[in-house]
């Protein structure tokens, strides 16, 4: 009889009895009619490489650093190809622009380019050697602010410092003299002479001195067989520094013997002449602010300015331009030296807006006639240049209405306005030129302004976009270079590390050698021997580089060779090639691959530092060619050295933030540790 | 020990003859270095050349011995051609020369007609003056931050040291000396931009030294602090270090007597092989702040097609080279004897 119910009786604590009833039909069988098998782990499954990874996010400033790594190299990739300037060949008017990001004027990243001290050149109103246009916000200093005692351009005014250097003896006595140019005097006029003396010695080298002023003269024999030097004295030595003020000179020579119908002719030498006494001690000088020779004659006004000038700077400088020339200022200086001294120079400090000057607009220009048609014909710009040949002889009108013709069609039209029109005839051909304002970047090609958002190069390249396909070149080559080492070191260290004995102390001594020779060494005589070339830098890097590789790869493969499981594995019978390529490889690859990954880096490094020395591509921009070469304007355009320099550092910091937490990564003695 | 001192010095000398007989073939394949002068000044080199057996003179002109490299007329009127000897000859000639003479060769451009060695020897003092004063100043600073960042490891000083240590040390050194030169030289004018001359007064010359040993110091600091850093946080967390403080030693006390003499153990044959390295110096440094080192002698040589030289200043690197490898693993077993390097399990 089948029971189905169970009753159990018990004693409670109270010791009253108790009954529990158990129905059959409360229970049901486990597993009844299904298999038993292993149930799926409910944890997710996962590989030496999956944790490896997940302990490489875990790490954040090496995530950071791949992130940056990858936007560069991304970069690298993709912008050379995206952005549309020529960096190949060299272009001439886009070399040197500023970084410019905003519009000019804005102060700050416009392509302006801040200068300060600078010459100004008052007669043209701008700082002298820069265009005007492309200049702005110049701050000039105060008239009588700078001095200068060197003879310059734009400097104007100052004295005429006449010295003599120190002489060694008494016995030594000499005299500095300072001549005017020969002129021809006639006594028939009446010549005065003024001279204004500066008495300010402001210079510790000279103290002034005593001087005299005399003139100097020939006396010429008949048969011209003999010169007789004769001198009348003007004013004997003295220190007496006060201004002359219209001494007649005439007068002065008549008083001297000289008959007043005589006239001194260029032959004779005529001239006034200042002495300065040589001292033992010191320098001695006289400071001639202007000296000027005036004659009643009144058509020898323009003739005497030869040995006149009110300006020591501009006299200076016309004796040094034009010597042997009769200009203003023509001087002879014997047993001593003339020199400027305080001249005014006025200093600009300005901004130079480098796109305006190389793209602004041009006043002025001339546009031939080939020109003007090809721009009709392109449909930019209407004139009725035609008409205009047709008429026998333009009036002012015709002119003007030929201008009034002048429609600009197409903004791209690099003819802005036209001003005036000229006609030559040569052999009945009318040549014809307009003048107009010309838009230098439409004539370019640009059809907007260009904005080179880090500036261009010496060769007119835009920084950005040559420094990132420098980047690609110098990474291509590093990446090249890695994986010909990785697949060499492999094998080697493979090799060398699986079978042991002899064959690794042969090829590890071979490595000794080899690793013994700097690499800059290598480097050098692959150079010197097969050229310049990327084909030689990658040779180079490998002979060296894959012994890296190889010696890590040979690490590994003895630390796993001796465990358990390749042992197990030998004794099923596995062959040599399982057993290395099965078992021991994919257990070393994560270490050995995190090493080759590094060894871009490097490349790049080593790349960068052979064009220091002066030993680069020859052939091709590559990144350290740029960084090399922009290295030679760090003075005057540091922003071209920053940039790459920049990139560089950023480039290899975020290198070794990544490598090394993928080596932390792939290290398994660290897991679980942190 | 011995036994291994030797072993190892007699494995870096035979590499080192290796290494050198390969770069004096491969430099001799390359055309013969003429050299640069007046015709007295060749006829002198030439002369000296045939003498060390490097080329032939002969009164005639020759077939069966190549190219004429020069001919001449001497000041008594005699014709002399001069050829190249097999490269074979002269580099048993150049190795006799070495042992018997210490004659390494003569220089054809940088200074004709000297020896080689002399101008090793006369650009050496201002390659070392510049790495002395940076490794002096570099190995405290180095080895101190690096102390002070273990000791407080995971503050807030040890992030920023081991910040500004990981930044230097991945900044190659040629950005570093641009950027200082930048900073201190164009923009500030406080030092001069280039190496002064041995002319110029005494205070520019000291100026002079500033931006070399900062930029070499700064490598070599950022590398001893990670260094010393590493190994003192693996010190600091043995047992023996625990077992010190337990017995009632102060922290100082355990780090001085114990933990620092531990951590030195492979810190000083670095220090060593800095000292043999120094030798060497920095090309790159001396080329782009134009010290007239032994670097840039490297690099002129090469420019200036100067074989000769260049051939000496390769094999220097490389013997510098190995002397630091040797003198790094020696140096462990006289600074540790518990470690005997090249022993047997």
């Amino acid at each position: 009889m089948e029971k189905n119910n169970t009753e159990f009786t018990y004693e409670n604590s109270s010791k009253v009895e108790q009954t529990i009833v158990i129905d059959k039909d409360d229970f049901d069988l486990v597993q009844k009619d299904s298999r038993i098998h292993d149930t799926k782990l409910e944890t997710k499954p996962t590989t030496f490489f999956k944790d490896a990874m997940k302990r490489f996010r875990k790490n954040k400033s090496s995530v950071a650093g791949g992130i940056i790594l990858g936007i560069i190299v991304v970069l690298a990739f993709v912008l050379p190809l995206v952005m549309p300037y020529e960096i190949d060949a060299p272009l001439t008017s886009e070399i040197f622009l500023e970084p410019k990001l905003f519009d000019a004027g804005t102060g700050w990243w416009d392509g302006e380019k801040s200068y300060s001290n600078v010459v100004y050149d008052t007669k043209n109103e701008v700082p002298a050697g820069f265009e005007k246009r492309a200049v702005t916000d110049s701050v000039l200093t105060e008239e009588g602010e700078y001095f200068t005692d060197t003879v310059n351009d734009y400097a104007y005014g100052g004295d005429m410092l006449f010295y003599t250097d120190v002489i060694g003896a008494e016995s030594e006595f000499t005299t500095g003299t300072l001549s005017s140019y020969y002129y021809t005097y006639d006594l028939a006029n009446n010549y005065s002479l003024s001279v204004d003396f500066n008495d300010v010695n402001d210079t510790d080298n000279y103290t002034l001195g005593e001087y005299r002023i005399y003139f100097s003269y020939l006396v010429i024999g008949d048969d011209f067989l003999y010169s007789d030097p004769k001198e009348v004295e003007l004013q004997g030595y003295s220190k007496d520094y006060t201004d002359i003020n219209e001494l007649d000179l005439t007068k002065a020579l008549e008083d001297g013997g000289i008959d007043s119908s005589t006239v001194f002719v260029k032959k004779q030498q005529p001239e006034i002449v200042f002495e300065l006494k040589a001292s033992t001690e010191t320098k001695q000088s006289l400071l001639i602010h202007s000296m000027e020779v005036t004659s009643d004659n009144t058509d020898e006004a323009a003739a005497l300015k030869v040995i006149s000038f009110d300006d020591a700077n501009k006299a200076l400088l016309n004796a040094k331009t034009t010597s042997g020339q009769a200009s203003e200022g023509y001087w002879t200086v014997l047993q001593s030296k003339v020199n400027l001294s305080q001249a005014n120079i006025i200093y600009a400090d300005f901004k130079y807006d480098t796109y305006e000057l190389k793209y602004g607009e041009v006043e002025n220009q001339e546009f031939g006639q080939t020109l003007i048609n090809s721009y009709i014909e392109k449909g930019y710009m209407e004139l009725d240049l035609d008409d205009y040949l047709a008429i026998e002889e333009p009036t002012d009108a015709d002119l003007a209405a030929l201008i009034d013709s002048f429609v600009i069609l197409d903004d791209l039209c690099p003819i802005r306005s036209v001003e005036d029109v000229s006609v030559f005839n040569v052999f009945n051909i009318s040549v014809i030129s307009v003048f107009g304002t010309k838009s230098l970047y439409r004539a370019l090609g640009y059809s907007s302004m260009p904005k080179f958002l880090l500036g261009t190069d010496s060769s007119g390249h835009d920084l950005v976009k040559s420094s990132f396909a420098g980047l690609r070149i110098s990474l291509a080559l590093g990446i090249i270079t890695s994986a010909i080492c990785f697949a060499f070191g492999l094998v080697w260290g493979s090799i060398s590390g699986y079978f042991g004995g002899n064959v690794d102390i042969i090829m590890e001594r071979f490595c000794d050698v080899l690793g013994g020779v700097p690499w800059i060494v290598v480097m050098t005589l692959c150079i010197i021997n097969l050229g310049s070339n990327l084909q030689t830098f990658a040779l180079a890097l490998c002979l060296t580089g894959w012994m890296g590789t190889s010696a890590r790869t040979r690490t590994q493969f003895y630390r796993f060779k001796g465990r358990e499981y390749i042992l197990a594995a030998r004794t099923l019978g596995a062959s040599d090639t399982r057993l290395i390529f099965r078992h021991i490889l994919p257990n070393a690859m994560g270490t050995i691959i995190t090493a080759s990954v590094l060894m871009i880096p490097s490349v790049i490094f080593s790349e960068a530092t052979i064009s220091y020395l002066g030993l680069g591509l020859t052939n091709l921009n590559s990144f350290g060619v740029i960084l090399s070469s922009n290295q030679q304007y760090i003075q005057t355009h540091s922003a071209l050295i920053v940039f790459p320099a920049a990139i560089m550092a950023l480039l290899m910091i975020s290198f070794n933030l990544f490598g090394n937490g993928l080596r932390d990564a792939f290290n398994p003695s660290l897991k679980g540790s942190e | 020990m011995w036994k291994y001192t030797l072993k190892r010095l007699i494995l870096a000398i035979l590499t080192a003859i290796i290494i050198v007989s390969l770069t004096f073939f491969l430099v001799k394949t390359l055309p013969f270095s003429k050299p640069a002068g007046q015709d007295p000044t060749k006829y002198a080199y030439y002369v000296n050349q045939n003498i060390l057996g490097f080329v032939l003179d002969f009164s005639t002109a020759q077939t069966g011995y190549g190219e004429v490299l020069w001919k001449y007329q001497d000041t008594a009127r005699l014709w002399h051609y001069f050829y190249e000897t097999p490269i074979i000859t002269q580099y048993m000639n150049w190795v006799s020369n070495i042992f018997t003479k210490w004659d390494w060769g003569t220089s054809t451009y940088i200074q004709p007609n000297v020896g080689v060695m002399n101008i090793i020897v006369s650009k050496l003092p201002y390659t070392i003056r510049v790495n002395v004063i940076a490794v002096v100043i570099a190995v405290p600073l180095g080895i101190g931050l690096g102390v002070i960042a273990a000791l407080k490891k995971n503050t807030m000083t040890d992030h920023i040291i081991s910040t500004v240590v990981m930044i230097f040390i991945s900044i190659p050194s040629f950005i570093i000396i641009t950027f200082l030169m930048l900073w201190l030289c164009y923009q500030n004018n406080w030092l001069p931009s280039q190496w002064p001359s041995d002319t110029a007064p005494a205070s520019i010359q000291a100026k002079g030294y500033i931006i070399p040993v900062l930029s070499l110091s700064f490598g070599s600091i950022c590398g001893y602090t990670r260094f010393t850093r590493a190994e003192l946080t693996e010190v600091m967390s043995s047992d023996y270090l625990l077992l010190a403080r337990t017995k009632g030693l102060t922290k100082s006390q355990t780090v001085t007597r114990h933990a620092l003499r531990n951590a030195m153990v492979p810190i000083v044959p670095s220090i060593l092989a800095e000292f043999i390295g120094i030798l060497a110096g920095s090309m790159i440094l001396e080329q782009l702040y134009g010290i007239p080192g032994i670097g840039k002698l490297y690099v002129t040589s090469i420019t200036s097609k100067d074989y000769n030289v260049l051939l000496v200043d390769m094999a220097f690197f490389t013997m510098i080279g190995l002397a630091a490898g040797v003198l790094v693993d020696i140096s462990y077993g006289f600074i540790d004897p518990r470690i005997r390097m090249g022993a047997k399990k």
